[in-house]
């Protein structure tokens, strides 16, 4: 079977030429495949359902841009829900770059529902220390935030003097790609304070909280950009994740296809001897 | 005195850190609050440390002219008008956000994305039902690669709940066995390291 010799010896490059064929296409024309939503993202959105309007919400922005493609399209929806419930945002990054991604989103989405920063929604920026910040922050918000992102004293901003500590947090939704993040908002504010967590993981991180899911210390989760489709599904707004799942789709279907040629040409070799 | 000095400082505050754990009085609440603040006001200073690292062993390439040395004045450079753009403009500034948006953010989503091209080419190399180990773990992944996509839910309606179903119970299982093994390793390092048995950290003695 010459055919199965040659591909046993196939270029890489002609593989990476058939997945960038099955990132672009399904981009240019659409398949608007659609998503069903699984029970971890359904307890996010019941979540933020359930809390009475003007709680505050502390969104953590843990991720850099190399994380961009899966959790962005998560922050935007999530944001996007929180605001249309009149729910009030404070925002924080355990990584450096986590704080502008999630003001990109914070500014975009609070233009179009009219809201004031500092009374709606505020950013203090990237906060480093990790799990002991997480302790200081959850017992006294002023020994670790004393000014937002831009400078401005915390206490002169009506959110910012009204978070005194963990008790005034209703909700705390993390965006995480690693270290330090999910982990440590569980470990160290929900088993000290008990404030509930929500998380929005990249999708390799996801199958990591099922244990955490399962004894109710992580209330609910987004996994990749699937769940950030789900969740666009959910408040009814299409945005980069639900575009991005035919690609994804395509590209793993792809993958399963790599994966059972590279088993039939296996068992060909293995007969040959 | 160099080895017991350190040796007794952690044995002190490590062991009186764990004790305000599990004592809600004023007094230790509060001291336990400061020790962490300190620690706090070192994590800051890392930061500047790390970016004064970094421009060291840059320009020393540079000097050196090392391999692929080109690289190290680009980084350099772009370090120099990023900091200059968020120290003169602000972190609003036009200059500053242009360069995070039009730069940093999609040459960040380059480097993560390149992953689907190696992860393809893995798939179909290296991906072989060699054992019955492998091919356990080869099916699991198939059913979870299509039930997280929406075709998954076209081809099969059943195939998300079969996903959720995987991740819910061997996953869990597996991941708590791993996790409680990784939790009693650390409570014995952290006991060993309080109690002056690990000295590893204080430069390679045991």
């Amino acid at each position: 079977m010459r055919v199965f010799d040659y591909l046993s010896h196939l270029d890489r490059r002609i593989i990476f030429l058939l997945v960038a064929l099955a990132v672009v296409i399904p981009m240019l024309v659409p398949l608007n495949l659609p998503v069903d939503i699984t029970g971890p993202v359904k307890n996010v959105y019941d979540k933020i359902e359930s809390l009475p309007e003007g709680s505050v919400v502390l969104i953590s922005t843990d991720y850099d841009p190399g994380s961009e493609a899966e959790l962005y399209p998560a922050t935007e929806a999530i944001i996007e829900h929180c605001f249309r419930k009149n729910l009030r945002i404070y925002m924080m990054g355990l990584w450096p770059a986590g704080s502008e991604l999630g003001n990109m989103a914070l500014n975009k989405i609070a233009q179009s529902y009219n809201k004031k920063y500092g009374k709606d929604y505020i950013n203090v920026g990237y906060r480093p220390g990790g799990q002991v910040m997480l302790l200081s922050l959850g017992r006294n918000f002023g020994d670790v935030i004393k000014v937002d992102y831009q400078g401005i004293p915390i206490d002169s901003l009506p959110l910012g003097g009204g978070v005194k500590s963990a008790r005034d947090i209703s909700l705390v939704i993390t965006f995480s790609a690693g270290d330090p993040g999910i982990l440590h908002w569980i470990t160290y504010f929900h088993a000290r304070y008990g404030v509930p967590i929500c998380g929005a993981t990249t999708a390799i991180m996801a199958p990591q909280m099922y244990p955490y899911l399962s004894s109710g210390q992580l209330t609910g989760l987004l996994g990749g950009l699937k769940g950030a489709a789900e969740y666009e599904t959910l408040v009814d707004k299409k945005g980069r994740g639900l575009r991005g799942m035919d690609s994804q789709s395509i590209v793993h279907l792809l993958l399963v296809g790599f994966i059972a040629l590279g088993n039939v040409i296996l068992v060909y070799q293995r007969r040959r001897g | 005195m160099k080895t017991i000095l350190p040796l007794i400082i952690v044995f002190c505050c490590g062991f009186y850190m764990l004790a305000t754990f599990f004592i809600p009085a004023r007094f230790s609440q509060t001291s336990s609050q400061t020790l962490q603040n300190w620690y706090l006001g070192v994590m800051a200073f890392f930061v500047f440390i790390g970016i004064f690292n970094l421009i060291k062993i840059n320009v020393d390439k540079i000097q050196r002219k090392l391999r692929d040395w080109q690289y190290s004045i680009i980084l350099l450079t772009f370090l120099g008008v990023m900091l200059g753009a968020g120290f003169i403009g602000g972190r609003d500034s036009k200059v500053f956000l242009y360069l995070f948006e039009n730069f940093q953010v999609p040459l960040g989503a380059t480097m993560f994305s390149l992953l689907a091209f190696f992860v393809a080419s893995a798939s179909f190399r290296a991906f072989r039902a060699k054992t019955p180990e492998a091919t356990l773990l080869l099916i699991a992944a198939v059913i979870v690669m299509i039930g997280r996509i929406p075709i998954g839910y076209l081809i099969w309606h059943k195939f998300p709940d079969l996903v959720e179903w995987i991740m819910q119970v061997p996953n869990t299982a597996a991941k708590r066995g791993i996790l409680f093994g990784i939790d009693l390793g650390l409570i014995s390092m952290a006991l060993r390291v309080l109690l002056g048995i690990e000295r590893s950290y204080m430069g390679g003695e045991r």
